[in-house]
């Protein structure tokens, strides 16, 4: 049964960080609703107020400035896909947007829910770790910038402070020579929580060859918050991608960066599996079209 | 075929602008002035006693206007179509953790869930049955006192000891399907309310609902005619709502409160309260001749009907009638288990025991192909059962047999044609691989030896000159109103958009048998055209008085009766009515019966056995195995389908293509997942049904020419056969694919890739 809640709605910056800062604790901020409404009817959110943010228009927009692209936090999947600037300068990014639910879930959820969710499955958030994405906290005492990586601390759980907002989400532009792809698995082809997913990039040493100078590789669903796998990027950068062989002797590093557990949609070991696969997978498809993005 | 103006033809749902609009009322969508909202109690444990159930607290609460429990039942306390040994409220132990244990009304249905969380109710928890072969020990904790054992069906023919001595192969395996869910657009939903003249009035979506009148007569101790049931609209049913659901409590409610009373289910409650498809073990054993001759088959199956009876007990003999697939076996022993654990409960689902032994006996015969070196339809086609042959269980096939027509058919299909194309190699990718399977099933129309089996139909000539047809069936998405209505259009000699349907209601409309088993359309049917042939007397002889001749000059055209050799001196049906209301003040109405003709043996010991009529098809698929991750994706599909003659051909085409998803669910997805007797799977989150992103692009239906004598313009029912084979063709496929035989069903992603694992650490053995 739904509980009766307080119904706050900010149309400003200013005036969200003022109702946070009031309550505190109590209160939960109501972005898309994809997760939070599933949540109020499970009665599974204990804060009484509800601050709807989703009408706040400094909140909503897409541009690049300075080398870096910004993504604000009301940005919803199917803006992400249907942005031109984000399927230039964060591919990535958008491979992983067009995963997530069904057209529906991404018409309304948002970058900033998926982010602040935390969910260690978050399609969006494996794809913001390799593009290094950072993340600009406001609350009325100040701003800060935290760095994805550091911004989770476990499943549901992140830095940010209970009268923090997150604003901002910026990472820098992929540039010419670099590469990469998400791939997620799931029980199947649309609406599915993923089983594991995993997002690369890669800057390429010299055209023409198998080479890298750079490597990014991030894993979800598979430990209590998206990890990078830094062994196989080492891997990556010190040798050469030149045959399948050497590539899934890459991919089986993985192994050794997942810590995943067993739950109703597959085994620990299963996923452990799945980790080195799915990335043997990803780099064979990469491979086989010369190292070139999708898009 | 005769030229018919609608039979045959893609004829339009009837239904469908209502539908697409929203106009239509489903019970959900139904509100009466001081409506009350039920909610009901579910047990705490999947196994306990009831020590005590305290409602005081509840009771007091403002707004509660009544909280129920056992000792409120005025009736029999048990509801079940074969057994009635659901307890409408538990008296003195829970079964599984959807038992209801105590209801409530209130003014809304926040309270009447604060009012639940109020009643106090002491267990005394129980051990938990849940492994379907311990339940069957003599040992086992009993979850009814009678023992574990629902039902034991064994039959027996011909020599099968010696049978196995003369076999040249003998092939052996233990097969296990999981527990489907329906997962129906529409919960298990209703309203009960007090009309006039003291009825009770039930609204709630249910596929008979004469029987549900007779099932709530005896719950509620009221006379069955002091109990309206209505029972269309409803959104979805596929066999989940065959039995009773939320109604005698929704019944109980009404009476009691002398209110209105609406009851939803969420979907979480509607999984863990109701009805399942059986999970089965299967363990086969096959003889076969090296030239494929079958001759012996020994079959044991043990099916989880979960906490109740319901139909599980039919369910376990449709099983052991098709155990052997549509195949020629003159030595049999097939023996089937019904078991009672606390599992859920599971009952009637469209196949009704078929999709487990299709998916068992399909696999044997593909492995039996590939021992022997005889291509898989070459097999099929040598032991298919043929008209005037001799059936497993030993029966005499007298009626349509399609088994050769439909393997014939195979050759017919764009996927078999252009086969070679689609399994070309992927260069590029080469994890990824490509199969192509196939299945063979067949299903029996209607209930089977031992039980009254008949449709009735009420058709009624109204003021506009059209026809109102009433048939206590239900449509519940296969179609049989559209049917209904291209029948009474086709025999009344009218535009089909003068016919208007009834159904589901057992005030409005004629007893006709459950909506199950594939019978609607057979045998709502065939009521149909008799009502309608008496129908067409009394239009002719009224006829024949205003035109001042006789009956036998005369002939129906286009809604006029006309004459024969001068067809300009006519009176159309309008005229007709009129004339009635002049004459008598109302307009006929007639009806019709039918009586399903039945098969000329009955199987000793096994109730409902043998069927008369059956219904064939082969399903095919092709299908794509990621080998790094085991997923297969289905690329196409195709059935080739005996069903008699067609009488909607866009009907069938829809039926197949969800016929077809609903049996790729069955094989690569679904699971209900119950451990110690609680749900894991409780919503769409984890209970995984196929996306529109992962249905074939194609599926066809390829039907054969092979009318079926008895049936309504020749045709037979379908809706079931069109899933039952779907899920072996997928597995078959995945063999051909990548050369790992599933023996259990789903075929998830993470199955199929331990199966690949385990072949590849056997080819290193083998060349270590």
């Amino acid at each position: 049964m739904m509980k009766a809640l307080n119904y706050l709605r900010a149309d400003t910056i200013d005036s969200a960080l003022q109702y946070l800062d009031e309550f505190k604790q109590d209160i939960r901020i109501l972005a898309g609703g994809t997760d939070l409404v599933v949540r109020l009817k499970q009665d599974m959110v204990e804060e009484n107020n509800i601050l709807d943010i989703s009408r706040i228009k400094e909140l909503n927009d897409i541009f690049r400035e300075n080398g870096a692209i910004h993504l604000l936090p009301l940005t919803t999947h199917t803006d992400i896909l249907e942005s031109e600037t984000i399927s230039k300068y964060a591919f990535i990014l958008r491979e992983a947007c067009a995963t997530i639910g069904s057209p529906q879930i991404r018409n309304r959820g948002t970058l900033g829910g998926n982010i602040v969710n935390a969910s260690p499955a978050g399609d969006s958030i494996s794809a913001l770790f390799v593009q290094a994405a950072r993340l600009k906290l406001k609350s009325i005492n100040g701003e800060r910038v935290v760095s994805i990586e550091e911004f989770f601390t476990g499943p549901g759980k992140t830095v940010l402070e209970p009268n923090e907002l997150l604003v901002d989400i910026f990472m820098p532009e992929l540039e010419e020579n670099e590469t990469g792809f998400f791939k997620k698995l799931g029980q199947r082809d649309a609406l599915a929580i993923a089983v594991l997913n995993v997002a690369v990039k890669m800057r390429i040493r010299e055209a023409g060859t198998n080479a890298f100078d750079r490597a990014v590789v991030a894993f979800g669903a598979v430990a209590p918050t998206v990890v990078r796998g830094r062994r196989v990027e080492k891997a990556i950068i010190s040798s050469s991608l030149d045959s399948p062989e050497q590539i899934h002797y890459i991919a089986r590093l993985a192994f050794r960066e997942v810590s995943p557990i067993s739950d109703i949609r597959a085994s620990l070991k299963y996923r452990q599996d799945m980790s080195i696969n799915l990335l043997y997978e990803g780099l064979l498809e990469l491979s086989a079209n010369d190292w070139k993005r999708k898009v | 075929m005769e030229d018919f103006k609608y039979i045959g033809k893609s004829v339009p749902r009837i239904d469908a602008a209502d539908k697409a609009s929203g106009e239509i009322k489903y019970m959900s969508d139904l509100n009466f002035p001081g409506m009350l909202f039920g909610k009901i109690l579910r047990a705490k444990y999947p196994h306990a006693l009831i020590k005590k159930i305290d409602t005081s607290q509840a009771k007091a609460l403002p707004g509660v206007i009544a909280v129920v429990t056992h000792e409120d039942v005025p009736g029999l306390n048990g509801f079940g179509i074969v057994t009635p040994d659901q307890p409408v409220l538990c008296k003195d132990k829970v079964r599984y953790v959807g038992d209801a244990v105590a209801a409530v009304a209130a003014e809304t249905g926040e309270l009447a869930e604060k009012a639940l969380a109020l009643i106090d109710v002491e267990y005394e928890p129980l051990p938990v049955v849940d492994d379907l072969i311990e339940a069957t020990q003599s040992d086992s904790p009993k979850v009814h006192d009678g023992g574990n054992i629902h039902l034991h069906t064994k039959v027996v023919r011909g020599d099968v000891e010696k049978a196995f001595k003369e076999a040249d192969l003998i092939v052996e395996h233990t097969y296990c399907t999981e527990r489907q869910e329906h997962a129906f657009l529409e919960m298990e939903t209703g309203v009960a309310r007090i009309e006039e003249d003291n009825i009770l009035t039930i609204y709630a979506g249910s596929q008979y609902p004469h029987r549900d009148q007779m099932q709530l007569s005896r719950c509620l101790a009221l006379n069955p005619h002091k109990i309206r049931v209505v029972s269309y609209p409803v959104g979805g049913a596929f066999g989940g709502k065959d039995e009773l659901t939320i109604q005698p409590v929704l019944g109980l409610l009404a009476l009691r409160t002398k209110r209105p009373v609406k009851m939803v289910m969420t979907r979480e409650e509607s999984i863990i309260s109701y009805w399942k498809r059986h999970p089965m073990i299967m363990k086969y054993k096959t003889g076969v001749k090296n030239d494929g001759t079958l001759i012996v088959n020994k079959v044991t199956i043990y099916a989880d009907t979960g906490a109740y009876a319901s139909l599980g007990g039919p369910v376990v003999n449709l099983a052991i009638e098709h155990a052997c697939g549509p195949y020629k076996l003159s030595n049999v022993d097939i023996e089937g288990y019904c078991i009672y654990t606390n599992n859920g409960v599971s009952g009637a689902f469209r196949g009704f025991g078929v999709p487990q032994t299709a998916f068992a006996v399909e696999t044997q015969m593909d492995i039996i192909a590939e021992k022997l070196g005889i291509a898989p339809i070459e097999l099929r086609r040598k032991n298919a059962l043929r008209k005037g042959d001799i059936a497993p269980v030993g029966n005499k096939l007298t009626t349509s047999v399609g088994t050769v027509a439909v393997l014939e058919g195979i050759s017919k299909t764009k996927l078999w044609k252009e086969r070679e194309k689609y399994l070309v190699k992927n260069t590029k990718k080469p994890w990824i691989k490509r199969g192509f399977g196939f299945a063979l099933t067949y299903q029996g129309t209607g209930l089977g030896v031992g039980l009254p089996d008949y449709g009735g139909a009420i058709l009624k000539f109204c003021e506009n000159g059209g026809f109102e047809v009433g048939v206590g069936m239900v449509d519940y998405g296969q179609g049989i109103g559209t049917s209904y209505a291209q029948i009474a259009a086709e025999m009344m000699k009218c535009p089909i958009d003068k016919i208007r349907v009834l159904l589901g209601d057992t005030t409005l409309t004629a007893d006709s048998g459950p909506t199950s088993a594939s019978r609607g359309l057979y045998l709502g049917g065939k009521a149909t055209i008799i009502a309608a042939e008496n129908m067409m007397t009394i239009l002719k002889e009224k006829a024949a008085e205003m035109l001042e001749t006789s009956v036998k000059d005369l002939d129906a055209e286009n809604g006029y009766i006309c004459m024969k050799n001068r067809p300009e001196k006519r009176v159309s049906y309008e005229e007709i009515a009129a004339q009635f209301m002049k004459e008598l003040h109302h307009l006929p109405e007639t009806e019709g019966h039918f009586l399903m003709p039945l098969a000329d043996m009955k199987v000793e010991n096994a109730f409902g056995l043998p069927h008369h009529i059956f219904a064939f098809s082969v399903h095919l698929a092709l299908v794509e195995v990621n080998t790094l991750t085991g997923q297969t994706k289905v690329l196409k599909g195709a059935e080739v389908i005996d069903a008699g003659d067609i009488v909607n051909r866009q009907g069938l085409e829809a039926q197949t293509e969800g016929g077809f998803v609903m049996g790729m669910g069955y094989g690569l997805f679904e699971n209900t997942v119950i451990e110690k007797g609680v749900f894991k799977t409780t919503n769409f989150s984890t209970y995984i049904i196929p996306s529109v992103e992962d249905v074939p692009f194609e599926i066809e239906t390829v039907t054969v020419v092979n009318p079926e004598e008895t049936g309504p313009y020749r045709s037979k029912g379908v809706a079931e056969t069109v899933m039952c084979a779907t899920a072996p063709a997928i597995t078959n496929a995945i063999y051909n694919a990548v050369g790992v035989r599933i023996f259990k069903l789903p075929a998830t992603s993470e199955l199929v890739y331990t199966l690949l694992q385990k072949n590849e650490e056997k080819c290193n053995e083998n060349t270590n």
